[in-house]
């Protein structure tokens, strides 16, 4: 959150040294919308875990699970709450409100929305809100990305109610989590790109009024077994294969773009005046780069591969580094996370990797990027099985060249379940308005 | 001069100089990346009239005090026209906080005094986080000329009664607010919040947000339009 500063005796040259003071990040710790307030950009306190609950552990309940990560803690690696929300629905992803204050959280199966409060106490997460009508009220299915938009939050689907393929669209709430809107994913021939209409994650350049939108699948497919979905060839053709960009003003779409494989994660560099965004696409395993041409025409072109395509390493989460020179990437099946060094975005070059676990999924890095965690679970029904299938959260230190576990927690051994998306907090330095005793210091002052 | 005017109308001609060099080009971009907190426009915004914006939500109940010191329902500024509303505090210095709406809306107001046919269809509303600070005098001093009764574009600057009165508002349109605590714990001067400014249909619905990424002057005239074509 941005400081203000003294009411007197400013000078001109404290205005022009705020005027020249570093650019308010335009974009979260790793993968956050860009119109996140409160960036953390030095020590994270906690990181919450939303985590699938699993038949015949502790409480068998979807949780979101919070880590105390502020090594100068007494409880520095040690789970500090566990809040069930009831049930299994397929946990997935989440994502903070403009303000930071609350963490919407979704399950892909059932559809709900849980809302917690973290701004009051991020110590001791509250659940507020449960939007149950995802599916009724729109005719989605699967609310998978959630990325803030000024007082509102823009919820990304992965499937429909129709036939649970993968045709989905978009669906715009306000911060109560009233609905505002929804929009389909374009569809039909656009200059000769087939859209399919799929939807997955949801990335914003405001300086460009650029919304970028990638594309998995249906309902069908992500609930299924994996061994079987991929003996399976009609399934196996349910895949998105394109990108889109839209008008975010006019949220309507500008252009469809060929990326075949499913291109998941989105990243825009968040280098003032950048471009580009990144993508990687999970069963090509390749790198694309989304970037404006010499006449300002977006284009998607393939600028590196993943490991050995051949071997379907299968790529999943990605996290760019704050100064778009770095990108992490995981490959699941051989639990691999990679360092890419992006510096040239139209050739990336991998100089790093390290064997995370059996399986790995979410990677999440800190501002600065030396702490680096990740989780395990990709999909209830596309983790690995027995011995493989281990459920974790790990700290890494990233000194450039090596990455340094800091630790492990089992989250089997802990009875949680498997660990899904990540999302940092930090205690309040402030209090609140809304806080009575903050009521009481702003009357008093 | 009293000591708020001047620091506002220094970083808003500051802001304004920047936001001029921007658009004129005269600066590389890449000489502005580390000095302007300001947001920079790289595209042309979709005309008026061509998209949607689908209400987000209710504008909130409650009463305001105007520079005069007359308390109001807080409706009578946020229907009958639309309404371009921010929350500030005088001696707000942050450079993407309150003096950058400030200049957004001064730059919006401007332009809109040369459109006559909306001119008197818009209005702008500044309301204090503050009001054991911001009573109706300070207010008065504030906004100087810009409150004139008898300007097309009315410029209303408000104030409450107390915190209390203020809350349900904050509450009902999602702004934060907190004190900035010393080293002590004590409370201090300074206010924390994300900046946004609200676009109010004549209804009292909230149409748009902007918050400082989005806070371009040119789209905010093109949204403005968009409601008055409706």
């Amino acid at each position: 959150m941005i400081n203000m500063h003294i009411r007197s005796g400013l000078s001109f040259l404290v205005v022009l040294g705020a005027l020249a003071a570093p650019l308010p990040a335009s974009a979260d710790e790793t993968c956050n919308s860009p119109h996140t307030t409160a960036l953390i950009k030095g020590q994270e306190d906690y990181v919450h875990v939303w985590v699938l609950g699993v038949k015949g552990l502790g409480d068998e309940s979807d949780k979101l699970v919070t880590v105390d990560v502020n090594p100068a803690s007494k409880d520095y690696a040690k789970v500090v709450h566990s809040l069930s929300v009831g049930g299994r629905g397929e946990a997935h992803h989440g994502g903070f409100t403009d303000d930071r204050r609350h963490l919407w959280a979704g399950r892909l199966d059932d559809n709900k929305i849980f809302v917690f409060d973290i701004g009051t106490d991020p110590a001791q997460p509250k659940l507020v809100n449960t939007i149950a009508d995802f599916a009724d009220k729109t005719g989605f299915v699967g609310p998978h990305t959630f990325y803030a938009l000024p007082g509102r939050m823009l919820v990304q689907g992965l499937s429909n109610t129709r036939d649970h393929g993968g045709r989905t669209g978009m669906v715009v709430y306000n911060n109560k989590g009233e609905f505002v809107a929804r929009y389909e994913m374009p569809t039909g021939e656009h200059n000769g790109v087939a859209a399919d209409g799929y939807g997955y994650d949801i990335g914003i350049n405001p300086q460009k009024n650029a919304l970028l939108t990638s594309s998995f699948t249906g309902w069908n497919n992500y609930m299924m077994d994996f061994g079987k979905l991929v003996q399976d060839a009609e399934a196996m053709k349910h895949f998105g294969a394109t990108m889109v960009m839209w008008d975010l003003k006019a949220m309507k779409p500008q252009k469809v773009m060929s990326v075949p494989g499913a291109p998941l994660e989105i990243r825009w560099s968040l280098r003032d005046g950048d471009n580009w965004a990144l993508t990687a696409a999970a069963l090509t395993s390749k790198l694309v780069l989304i970037k404006q041409d010499a006449a300002g025409e977006w284009q998607a072109k393939t600028v590196a591969d993943i490991g050995d395509p051949a071997k379907i390493p299968l790529p999943v989460d990605i996290s760019i580094t704050a100064d778009a020179k770095g990108l992490w990437v995981n490959t699941f099946m051989d639990g691999k996370t990679r360092y890419f060094d992006i510096s040239n975005p139209e050739a990336p070059k991998q100089v790093y990797e390290k064997v995370i676990g059996a399986q790995v999924n979410m990677v999440s890095q800190s501002w600065d990027g030396k702490r680096v965690y990740f989780t395990s679970s990709l999909l209830a029904n596309w983790d690995k099985r027995d011995a493989a299938d281990e459920q974790f959260l790990k700290l890494y230190h990233w000194d450039g060249k090596e990455l340094t576990e800091q630790f492990a927690l089992d989250f089997y051994k802990l009875q949680l379940g498997r660990a899904h998306h990540m999302k940092f907090s930090a205690r309040p330095k402030q209090g609140a308005a809304h806080d009575a005793a903050t009521q009481a210091r702003l009357s008093r002052r | 001069m009293p000591a708020d005017w001047r620091i506002r109308a220094v970083a808003c001609v500051l802001l304004a100089a920047l936001d001029a060099l921007h658009t004129s080009g005269a600066i590389a971009a890449a000489s502005l990346e580390p000095t302007s907190g300001a947001p920079r426009q790289q595209f042309v915004p979709p005309a008026p009239g061509t998209y949607a914006l689908p209400p987000i939500q209710q504008v909130p109940q409650g009463r305001v005090v105007d520079i005069d010191g007359r308390e109001r329902a807080f409706w009578r500024y946020t229907t009958g026209r639309v309404t371009l509303l921010s929350f500030m505090y005088t001696y707000c210095v942050d450079p993407v906080g309150c003096p950058l709406a400030f200049a957004t809306l001064n730059t919006v107001r401007e332009r809109l005094l040369a459109r006559a046919d909306l001119a008197r269809r818009v209005q702008l509303v500044s309301l204090s986080f503050d009001p054991g600070n911001d009573d109706p005098q300070t207010m008065r001093r504030y906004a100087g000329d810009l409150a004139a009764h008898n300007s097309a574009v009315r410029w209303h600057f408000l104030t409450t009664r107390s915190v209390e009165a203020l809350k349900p508002l904050l509450d009902g349109l999602g702004q934060d607010v907190s004190v900035e605590l010393d080293d002590r714990g004590k409370p201090t001067r300074v206010l924390s919040h994300m900046m946004k400014v609200f676009l109010i249909d004549a209804s009292g619905r909230v149409r748009e947000i902007y918050s400082t990424a989005f806070l371009l002057s040119e789209v905010l005239l093109n949204d403005i339009e968009t409601l008055l074509l409706e």
